[in-house]
């Protein structure tokens, strides 16, 4: 049985990063375990994508390609990468946890009778079957995952979590074989398009190398008996765009927007870094005004350096989690080092 | 148009508390897992809000949750669950570990809800949460779905519209952008992201007239099996602890160029 | 004040819904009544004892609200002979309940002071002298324990798990709804009677005021209320105002409790059953205890009762210096934190006993004086409390009649009365009253009263809390100079920090040495052990009455008493701030503070009103 990799083109008929990545582990997993390595794409046109790992050495090449197949929409997609998988006779799947895969992996692993196992951070091989690893609880604990694949018929689908391999670079001729997949119902959802904040608001920069937390401490009275969310805010903003950071924020922030507070009004919950909000990726982490709570911080994860500003030398940053504790007022730190930026 | 919404969830220990993974007989589980406090998992309570909320707009729909967990503790949750939304429960005893298969865990719940007798599945909305503080694969509700012939998903949801057009949908894609979609209608699956509703108040007439489904229902809970050939192997807790260099009494002005030096650095 | 002012009347809104009995409070004593009423409203035949006048044609419609957002989240580790407890559940099994066990060893162990910052009187230094030859790792543990202290055959429960079980028992059976989460604001009171209770408000700024998504607190009618919320409840103390106290009786004595649940140190010697009880340390009038659970893992705290007469009793740092004292710490050192939490106990027992009873509604627990002072066993008390009433609504169901005040007080009132709980609580009544005046004193009267049963006493009158708290410089006279006071207060308004650290720093006591996993800063207990939390749309229910007298106060000390860090120093004006996020509903406030309520001497300018969340552990 083969290993198969799966991706998507993005918007510009490229493979996505995290495409790339899960490529590498393919390889290694394909070496480890000793079978052949085949690969199908999916996308609008996948010929450019197709070329950009021409030279990954694979078996096989597959497609599935089209008008239909260019948005992200489940129904195409599960039933593309249901036939990209039949086609290519996959044992195991290895696909990028892009949010569109992730979408539709599970639905392709059920249809083929398959198995589903997602969002893994490292993948091994042990006695001749994957060995992969993933998160639990929320990032608190990592364990490995086994499967008797003697107990299921279809393929054994694994999702890659970004950031968790080097970038395959083998680009090489390629010509993917068509696989053809009939329309028929699968166009109930028609995708309208995206919606995003315009440039200039944008605040969620995911490639960005650091990750700047606002917390409620930002929001609450100061030293003069004010609350002052307006300069927190142009603060916070002026950061943002001198540094081209993303922002994060604390639940209890965020929280404060549903209590009818004051508070910044670029913030939603799409910002949130914590046990129910995100746990981006980025090298460096600056966390201001936050305390450092325990369900925050697993939204740190994957933060490699972690500095924080907080007024509270006992807070739980204090206790191992940030490399560095600044104990100050976060408005005199930023403003200054605002200053300092524009320099 | 009426709606049936099953919205799918479960429990998980409340957020706040101290997990620590030990070897059970079954595998792993949490230590003390049975005396930790739990709670609704919150996507999935974005999911039920979303669900009653908009079952309070149109007329004649129904909501049910379909919860699978070990029987008394969900009954303690839903003492507080109860008291937010209307909804009927369908309970199904079995571990709420995060340690379980998500294929068996859409076996089992898409068993329970294909039982529900007064479902009329071309009225079905399956809801559930994108993501869960447990085992948080992100793969439960699409395979429910995919079992009971529901072909129109859509993941990681903030807001759902219904129009004349159908069903709009704002789902949550890379880069803090959505992507808008219209589905001509039921049937259809939504996983949740946080939604747009805050937690709505403890309303405790709801609680006593949701409790007339409830205790029946956790009284009728049936076990699952949740099959074999699936195992999670050497959970462990991540032990960085870093060094904290706690710096006080620093010049604002000198703490401002160091953060900048690390930051540019 | 929010913009959002609501152009109607609260009232059109409220909801009103119709039982037969509502409960406030799921605590030990509920409990008891819940446990003791449910299987017998069925009779064997599958039919009600009695129909239900909400619902007829149901059996009786029985409800509890308890604030909490789970039941048996609060704190307690329990030590108690278990008497009402067993007599409810003759078969019990303990190994059935999380961290119980039966008790297998006690001790009591007096502490030295090994850092030399504790205030000892002449007469403390004279009884330390006394038991020279019992020293062993600054502490000698009493060669003898008097028969009223001891729990054996008893049992060690952890109340978070004990209430978590019984409650599971009562909702199962389907006869009656625990409901968590939800605030009862006070009794509905209609001339002498009261008709049931009235919830809080939801859905409103911290002032009250409604917002957006406003909800009225829905009245639930009852022909009898049960009134469980403890010492420090809303309900039960508006039921105090309401009709007063019996002649003679007040609420003068209190003691906070804070404790923790630890999962000790691999290795530690410590045996599960194993009770240590201490005093001495870290100041004289402060006790401790430690029980050891099942699994490594222990039970712990101090209390700090209301005649330390300090104005800046704060219980986290005398916790932190009484776990690492050495005969402690050597059991404790490289344990981990599991919970952590407060509450206040009402220590004048049966002398703080309110009415009992009136046409439609019982009292019952600790707010209704059970707790035994003498022998410092209060669940058990409460639970029989509880029983009993569940016994009496019980005949009075069966029999036909009504929840009055008459028929309440022979089928309840008159058993209380006649029982063990009633016979020993006199004994007990004057039991602390030496302690007014002082620690050797108190220790003399409570050996007195509990070697002859309460007939001789060291009795004398009792002080109301706030008329002790002396001034700071009055209790630091021997060791801080007043103008240093003065300059201390002043550095801690500016930073808007307590006084209590700086203070005691002052004063000797050593810096606690954070380790993050057992010694950790107040706040991360509140965090880590605690896990407190608090649902928005709730109103602030710590409220400082009158503003004249907070500008009047000069120790702050709801300040420094403050189990959660709720209550800060305001740089803006006399009147503290009050952050309802970090509440653990200790009630710690209500009591702690120097000022008399503007209109009843009994009270004081700190009104403790129901409010939502507090704690989030039920290991406790």
């Amino acid at each position: 049985m083969s290993i198969l990799y799966l991706a998507h083109t993005d918007d510009n008929g490229s493979l996505p990063k995290a495409a790339l990545e899960a490529l590498t582990a393919a390889q290694k997993l394909a070496a480890d375990l000793g079978r052949p390595l085949k690969i199908g794409l999916l996308g609008a046109d996948v010929q450019q994508a197709a070329q950009s790992i021409g030279g990954c050495n694979a078996e096989a090449f597959f497609s599935v390609s089209g008008e239909a197949f260019g948005p992200s929409r489940y129904s195409t997609d599960a039933a593309a990468c249901a036939a990209l998988c039949s086609a290519a006779e996959a044992g195991i799947v290895i696909a990028p946890a892009t949010l569109r895969l992730a979408r539709c992996l599970p639905g392709t692993a059920y249809r083929l009778g398959g198995r589903i196992d997602t969002n893994i951070t490292a993948l091994d091989a042990a006695d001749g079957q994957p060995l992969p690893t993933r998160w639990y609880y929320r990032q608190r604990m990592s364990g490995q995952v086994q499967r008797d694949t003697q107990s299921f018929s279809g393929p054994w689908i694994l999702t890659l979590a970004p950031g968790c391999a080097a970038p395959a670079e083998c680009p090489g001729q390629a010509a993917p074989q068509a696989v053809d997949v009939p329309l028929d119902g699968l166009t109930r959802t028609t995708v309208t398009g995206v919606k995003q904040p315009n440039v200039d608001a944008q605040t969620i920069r995911p490639d960005a190398d650091l990750l700047l937390v606002a917390g409620a401490g930002w929001t609450k009275k100061q030293n003069d008996g004010q609350a002052h969310v307006k300069e927190a805010g142009e603060l916070l903003l002026d950061f943002l765009g001198k540094t081209k950071s993303s922002l994060g924020s604390s639940k209890s922030l965020v929280d404060l927007g549903s209590e009818g507070q004051d508070v910044l009004d670029f913030l939603t919950h799409l910002h949130q870094v914590g046990q129910t909000g995100s746990t981006p990726r980025h090298p460096k982490g600056l966390a201001t005004c936050c305390h450092g709570e325990e369900p925050h911080v697993v939204g740190w994860r994957f933060i490699n350096e972690r500095r924080a500003v907080n007024l509270d030398a006992g807070c739980g940053w204090a206790h191992g989690k940030a490399d560095v504790l600044y104990v100050a007022d976060a408005f005199d730190v930023m403003k200054k080092v605002n200053e300092l930026l524009g320099k | 148009m009426s709606y049936h919404i099953v919205v799918c969830g479960s429990i998980v220990p409340d957020p706040l508390q101290t997990l620590t993974p030990v070897d059970g007989p079954q595998g792993p589980a949490l230590k003390n897992e049975m005396m930790l406090p739990a709670v609704l998992d919150p996507w999935a309570g974005h999911a039920l809000y979303e669900a009653a909320n908009l079952a309070a707009r149109h007329a004649d729909c129904r909501v049910w949750l379909v919860s699978l967990g070990p029987k008394a503790k969900l009954q303690q949750v839903m003492m507080a669950v109860a008291q937010k939304a209307p909804f009927e429960l369908v309970a199904v005893d079995g571990p709420a570990s995060g340690f379980t298969d998500s294929f068996a865990v859409a076996e089992a719940l898409a068993e329970a809800i294909e039982g529900i007798a007064d479902l009329d599945r071309d009225k079905l909305l399956l809801f559930g949460g994108w993501q869960s503080a447990s085992r948080g694969a992100g793969s439960t509700i699409q395979m429910v779905a995919e079992r009971l012939g529901i072909v129109d998903q859509f993941q990681g949801v903030d807001q759902l519209n219904i129009t004349d057009n159908g069903l709009e949908v704002l789902e949550r894609i890379e880069g803090g952008s959505w992507l808008t979609s219209t589905v001509q209608g039921a049937p259809a699956a939504f996983g949740w992201a946080t939604g747009e509703l805050p937690e709505p108040p403890n309303n405790p007439q709801v609680g006593m007239m949701n409790m007339k489904t409830i205790m029946p229902a956790l009284q009728k809970a049936k076990p699952a099996a949740l099959g074999n050939g699936f195992g999670v192997n050497n959970v462990s807790l991540p032990q960085v602890v870093r060094e904290t260099r706690v710096v006080k009494d620093m010049p604002v002005d000198d703490i401002a160029r160091e953060l900048v030096d690390w930051i540019q650095g | 004040m929010s913009d959002q002012m609501p152009e109607f009347n609260p009232d059109d809104l409220r909801q009103s819904m119709e039982a037969d009995i509502v409960c406030v409070g799921y605590g030990p004593a509920t409990a008891g009544f819940l446990a003791t009423l449910i299987p017998a409203l069925m009779n064997e035949d599958g039919t009600p004892i009695a129909e239900s006048k909400a619902m007829p044609g149901m059996p009786p419609q029985v409800l509890c609200y308890e604030r909490a957002d789970d039941i048996g989240f609060g704190v307690s580790g329990i030590v108690t002979k278990g008497r009402g407890i067993r007599a409810s559940f003759p078969d019990l099994d303990l190994s059935q309940i999380p961290m119980a066990c039966p008790v297998t060893e006690e001790k009591v162990a007096y502490l030295y002071d090994p850092v030399g910052a504790s205030r000892k009187s002449t007469g403390m230094k004279a009884a330390e002298k006394f038991l020279l030859p019992f020293k062993k790792n600054f502490a000698a543990e009493l060669p003898w324990i008097p028969p009223f202290l001891r729990k054996e055959p008893g049992m060690l429960l952890s109340m978070g798990q004990f209430l978590s079980w019984t409650g599971a028992q009562a909702m199962g059976s389907g006869m009656a709804q625990i409901w968590p989460g939800m605030p009862v604001e006070k009794a509905l009171v209609q001339g002498d009677k009261v008709t049931g209770v009235r919830l809080v408000d939801q859905g409103v700024a911290k002032d009250g005021t409604p917002e957006g998504a406003f909800m009225p607190g829905m009245d639930v009618k009852a022909g009898l209320t049960v009134v469980g919320d403890g010492p420090v409840g809303p309900v039960g103390r508006g039921l105090n105002r309401e009709f007063g106290m019996p002649e003679g009786n007040h609420q003068r004595e209190w003691a906070v409790g804070m404790k923790m649940v630890v999962d000790l140190p691999e290795g530690c010697r410590l045996k599960p059953g194993t009770v240590l009880h201490t005093l001495g340390y870290p100041e004289p009038e402060i006790f401790g205890f430690l029980y050891v659970y099942p699994e490594n893992v222990a039970s712990l705290g101090i209390f700090v009762p209301s005649w330390f007469d300090s104005p800046v009793r704060t219980a986290y740092r005398y916790l932190q210096h009484w776990m690492m004292h050495p005969y402690l710490w050597q059991h404790l050192q490289g344990g981990t934190m599991r919970s952590w939490g407060a509450k206040s106990l009402l220590e004048s027992g049966r002398r703080g006993e309110p009415f009992l009873t009136g046409d439609g509604w019982a009292r019952i627990g600790e707010g209704s004086g059970t707790t035994n002072v003498l022998t410092g066993s209060g669940v058990d008390e409460a639970w029989t409390s509880g029983a009993q009433l569940g016994q009496a609504v019980i005949d009075l169901l069966r029999e036909g009649r009504e929840f009055t005040k008459d028929n309440l007080d022979v089928a309840y009132a008159a058993r209380r009365r006649a029982s063990w709980l009633e016979e020993e609580s006199v004994q007990s009544e004057k039991a602390r009253d030496g302690f007014q005046k002082g620690m050797v004193t108190g220790l003399m009267g409570m050996a007195l009263s509990g070697l002859t049963r309460g007939a001789i006493n060291l009795s004398g009158p009792q002080k109301r809390v706030y008329e002790r708290i002396p001034s700071l410089e009055e209790y630091y006279r021997d060791t801080i100079p007043a103008g240093e006071i003065i300059r201390i207060r002043d550095a801690c308004r500016a930073k808007g920090q307590s006084l209590h650290d700086a203070l005691m720093d002052r004063a000797g006591w050593p810096s606690i040495p954070f380790d993050g996993k057992l010694l950790v800063s107040h706040q991360d207990a509140l965090l880590m052990g605690g896990k407190v939390q608090a649902n928005p749309g709730f109103a602030d229910h710590v409220r400082f009455l009158d503003p004249q007298a907070c500008a009047r106060c000069r120790t702050n000390i709801c300040v420094e008493a403050c189990s959660g860090q709720a209550i800060t120093i305001n740089p803006d004006g006399p009147v503290p701030l009050f952050d309802r996020e970090k509440c653990v509903h200790c009630g710690a406030c209500l009591w702690n503070c120097t000022q008399a309520h503007p209109d009843d001497p009994e009270q004081t300018n700190v009104d403790f009103r129901a409010g939502s969340g507090g704690l989030h552990s039920a290991e406790n």
